[in-house]
C-alpha cells in the first residue's frame, strides 16, 4: 500500500509547497501598498492603491487623461509630464516621444505602473474634466451620413464649457464591438442649456463609435461622456470673425454663434459653410434665425458641385475660394480672426488663403480632425 | 580529483555544452521557439538571455529536488513531473519578481518568460543532468553552458533570416522550409566539434 | 509549425474591433498568411508589385486630396475623391505606425465600378501585401484593383 501513498503524497506535497510559495509572492509582490500622487505642485493630492497604471488611477479619481485606445499604449495621447518617481522611459512608450518631450520627463501614463510615490504635472483645464451619465433624448437625421445626438445629464448640473470644446463620448460593448473606446466630438449646442449638450456626429465607415451611434443607440439610451476638452473657442476680443467649416465641422462654431447671441456680442462676423450638394445642406434655417438675431452675422452656404437641374441660388465652387473672395473686398483684412474647422485638407487650404490675404498665423484657430 | 583538474571539468562542461554538444543543433531540442522567434536578432538576444537564465536556476533547483526528495524517496521516475512543475512555478515567481523590481529587465526578458515554461530545451537539459549523474557544479555549468549555446544558436540563425529578407527563395520554400534546411546546414558545422571535447 | 506568439496576437488583433467596427478580416475564414500569400500570386499574375500599386493608389489619393471632398478627374479613366474622418487608426502590426483615417473613393468612368480605399489599406498593402479578408469593409479585391488602376495593360 505504501508502495503508492508516499510517492503519490510527496509530489502532491511538493506541488502544495510550490503553489502556496507561489500565491504568497503574489501577496507580497505584487502589493505596492499605498501611494501618493501629487498633482501640479501640491494643488491636489492623492493616495491611491498602488500597482495599477497612472492612467487608470487617475481615471477611477475621476480625472480623465485624453486616451483613445484605453491604455494599450497604441495611440499616444495620455501623456503626462511625471517630474519624480516615473523610473526610466520604457520601450513602448519610446515611439511615441521626441527627444524634446524625453528632455522633460514627458510619459505615457497608460505604461507607468504606479510602484511609489509620483509627482506630476497635468494641464490646470483636465482637472475640471468629469464623467456625466446622460441619456439620449432626441436623434435628429440631418443628411444621409450626419445626425444630432441630444444628451441630457441624468443627475445634477452639466459641466461648464467653452463653447468650441469638445467631449469624448464611451462607446460601450455591443454586438461588433468587445471593448469600450472613447472618441471625441463637439458640442454644438446653446450653452444657454444646462442640462443637455447636442452633438452633431457624421458617419465614419466602420468606426466603432459612429456604428454605435448610428446603428444601435436609440432614444431613451444611456450614454457616457466625460469633457470638457480643448483649446478651440472664441478669444474675446472685437475683431471681425470668419468661420469656414465643412460639413460636421459646423458643430463647434454653431456653439460659438449661440455664445455670442447669448452675450449681445456685436462683433461682425461671416460663416462660409461648405458642402458638396445640396444633399448635404442641413441647419439652414437655424443659421437664417442666427442672421436674424446676430445683426452683424452672415451665413453663406458653398456648394462646390451642384447636381445638375438642383434649385440652387446660393454660393458654388470651393469653401475657400469663395471666402478669399470675400477677404478680397475687405479693407480691414488685417483685424480679422480666423477660425476654422474641417478635414485636414480644408484647414491647410483655409491656412494658406487667409495667410494669403493678410490675417497674420497667431490669428487663425482651428480644430483640425486630427 | 584536486581542485584545479575539478575546475578544468566544469570549464570542459561549460564548453562542450556550448559546442558539441549544443543542445539545440546536436540534440534537436527547443525547435519550437527557435524557429518561430527567430525573425528578429534583438528579439532572439532577448529570448536567448531569458532560457540562460532560466536554465541555469532550474538545473540547479532540479537538481536539490531529484537529490533531496526523489532519491531519497526512491520515486526517480517522477522526475518529469516534478521537473515541469518546478520550472513552471520558476519562471511564474521570476516573472513577478522582475515585473516589480525592474521594469526595464521586465521590458526586454520577462515578455519571453512565459514562452519558455513550456521550452523542452529546459526540461532536457534537466534530465540529461539526471542521466550524467552531475553534481550541483557540473549541473550548472552545464545549465550555463547549453543556455548560452542555445542563445547562440538562435542569434545566429535570426542574423541569417535577417540577410535571407533580401535572398530570392523559392515560394515553396519560404519560411519553415527555409529555416529547416538553415538549422540543418548549422547543425552539421556543429557536428564539425564532435570529439574535440567531452562532456563526460 | 506553430504560429509564434506574436503571429497569433497578430491575427487576433486583425479579428478583432480594436481598431474598426467590423475588424479587417471580414467573415474570411482562411487564416492571414493564406490571405496574403493567395492575394500576392493574384499580384504576381497581373505583373505588379505591391510598391507599384501603392505607390499608384497614394498618386491618385494625392491627386483628389486637391478636390477637398469634390470629385476630381485623375486620369482619362479614373475620377476620385477624398474624404477626411476625425482620428488616426494604428496599423495592427506591431510597429507604431498611425494613419489618417482618409478614404479615397474611386470611380472607374467606363464601367462605373467603385472602389475605395483608406490611407491603411495603402500601408497595409505597401508594407504587409494584406488586402484584408473577403467581406471586411474595406477589402480590396486585388484583380479589380490593379485593372482600374493600370487600364492600358
Amino acid at each position: 500500500m505504501a508502495s503508492f501513498v508516499v510517492p503519490i503524497t510527496v509530489i502532491s506535497g511538493i506541488g502544495a509547497i510550490l503553489a502556496a510559495v507561489l500565491v504568497f509572492a503574489e501577496r507580497v509582490i505584487t502589493n505596492y501598498g499605498d501611494v501618493q500622487v501629487d498633482i501640479n505642485q501640491g494643488d491636489k493630492k492623492l493616495t491611491v492603491r498602488g500597482g495599477g497604471s497612472l492612467l487608470e488611477t487617475l481615471t477611477t479619481q475621476k480625472i480623465f487623461i485624453p486616451s483613445a485606445c484605453g491604455g494599450r499604449g497604441t495611440c499616444g495621447y495620455c501623456k503626462v509630464k511625471v517630474s519624480e518617481g516615473a523610473g526610466p522611459l520604457l520601450p513602448t512608450e519610446e515611439p511615441y516621444m521626441d527627444a524634446q518631450e524625453r528632455g522633460e520627463g514627458i510619459r505615457l501614463s497608460c505604461q507607468i505602473k504606479l510602484r511609489n510615490d509620483l509627482k506630476i504635472e497635468i494641464p490646470a483645464e483636465l482637472l475640471t474634466i468629469k464623467e456625466y451619465l446622460c441619456t439620449c433624448d432626441e436623434i435628429i437625421d440631418y443628411t444621409y451620413d450626419i445626425k444630432q445626438f441630444r444628451l441630457t445629464v441624468l443627475d445634477g448640473q452639466l459641466m461648464k464649457y467653452t463653447p468650441g470644446q469638445y467631449v469624448q463620448v464611451l462607446a460601450p460593448q455591443y454586438d461588433k464591438s468587445n471593448e469600450e473606446v472613447y472618441r471625441a466630438y463637439s458640442i454644438s449646442s446653446d450653452p444657454a442649456d444646462k442640462r443637455a449638450i447636442e452633438l452633431i456626429v457624421r458617419r465614419v465607415s466602420d468606426g466603432i463609435c459612429t456604428t454605435y451611434l448610428f446603428d444601435y443607440l436609440k432614444k431613451g439610451d444611456k450614454v457616457r461622456i466625460n469633457g470638457p476638452y480643448g483649446r478651440f473657442y472664441l478669444r474675446d476680443t472685437s475683431a471681425p470673425v470668419i468661420f469656414i467649416a465643412g460639413g460636421s465641422g459646423i458643430a463647434p462654431i454653431k456653439c460659438m454663434l449661440h455664445d455670442m447671441k447669448n452675450n449681445n456680442n456685436a462683433r461682425k462676423s461671416i460663416f462660409f459653410f461648405g458642402i458638396r450638394t445640396t444633399k448635404d445642406l442641413f441647419l439652414e434655417q437655424e443659421m437664417k434665425q442666427l442672421e436674424t438675431e446676430l445683426p452683424k452675422f452672415k451665413f453663406v452656404p458653398v456648394i462646390s458641385q451642384p447636381e445638375p437641374g438642383a434649385p440652387w441660388q446660393g454660393a458654388v465652387g470651393r469653401v475657400t475660394n469663395v471666402a478669399e473672395d470675400y477677404l478680397k473686398q475687405q479693407d480691414d483684412v488685417g483685424n480679422y480672426e480666423g477660425y476654422l474647422c474641417g478635414s485636414p485638407g480644408m484647414i491647410d487650404a483655409s491656412v494658406e488663403i487667409l495667410t494669403k490675404c493678410g490675417i497674420t498665423e497667431d490669428k487663425i484657430y482651428y480644430d483640425k480632425f486630427s | 580529483m584536486s581542485f584545479g583538474s575539478h575546475m578544468l571539468h566544469l570549464v570542459v562542461i561549460l564548453f562542450a555544452a556550448i559546442f558539441t554538444d549544443n543542445i539545440l543543433l546536436a540534440r534537436f531540442l527547443g525547435m519550437c521557439s527557435f524557429l518561430s522567434v527567430s525573425r528578429q536578432v534583438k528579439t532572439a538576444v532577448g529570448l536567448g538571455f531569458a532560457v540562460v537564465f532560466v536554465m541555469t536556476f532550474t538545473i540547479s533547483l532540479d537538481w536539490f529536488a531529484y537529490r533531496y526528495v526523489l532519491q531519497p524517496y526512491g520515486i526517480e521516475y517522477f522526475r518529469f513531473i516534478l521537473f515541469i512543475i518546478i520550472i513552471a512555478a520558476f519562471v511564474q515567481f521570476i516573472e513577478m519578481a522582475i515585473e516589480r523590481y525592474s521594469p526595464v529587465l521586465y521590458q526586454n526578458l520577462g515578455i519571453f518568460l512565459p514562452l519558455i515554461t513550456v521550452n523542452c530545451a529546459i526540461l532536457g537539459a534537466s534530465l540529461f543532468m539526471v542521466i550524467r549523474d552531475y553534481d550541483l557544479a557540473e549541473g550548472i555549468a552545464f545549465g550555463l553552458g547549453s543556455g548560452i549555446g542555445w542563445m547562440l544558436a538562435i542569434v545566429a540563425m535570426a542574423g541569417i533570416r535577417e540577410r535571407l529578407n533580401n535572398a530570392r527563395i523559392p515560394k515553396g520554400l519560404q519560411g519553415p522550409g527555409i529555416t529547416l534546411i538553415i538549422a540543418g546546414l548549422m547543425a552539421l558545422a556543429f557536428i564539425g566539434f564532435t570529439g574535440v571535447l567531452s562532456s563526460r | 509549425m506553430k504560429k509564434s506568439p506574436q503571429e497569433r496576437k497578430l491575427e487576433r488583433l486583425l479579428r478583432s474591433s480594436k481598431f474598426s467596427a467590423s475588424g479587417f478580416m471580414g467573415n474570411d475564414r482562411r487564416n492571414l498568411w493564406e490571405i496574403i500569400d493567395e492575394d500576392a500570386s493574384e499580384i504576381m499574375r497581373a505583373g505588379k508589385t505591391m510598391e507599384e500599386i501603392a505607390q499608384r493608389m497614394r498618386q491618385i489619393t494625392d491627386t483628389a486630396k486637391k478636390g477637398l471632398g469634390d470629385w476630381v478627374h485623375v486620369s482619362k479613366t479614373i475620377k476620385a475623391s477624398v474624404d477626411d474622418n476625425r482620428g488616426t487608426i494604428p496599423c495592427p502590426w506591431p510597429h507604431h505606425i498611425r494613419s489618417l483615417k482618409r478614404i479615397t473613393t474611386v470611380q472607374h468612368i467606363p464601367t462605373e465600378t467603385i472602389i475605395r480605399w483608406s490611407e491603411l489599406n495603402i500601408h497595409l498593402i505597401e508594407e504587409h501585401g494584406f488586402f484584408e479578408g473577403r467581406g471586411s469593409a474595406f477589402r480590396i479585391e486585388p484583380s479589380i484593383l490593379v485593372d482600374i488602376l493600370f487600364p492600358d495593360e
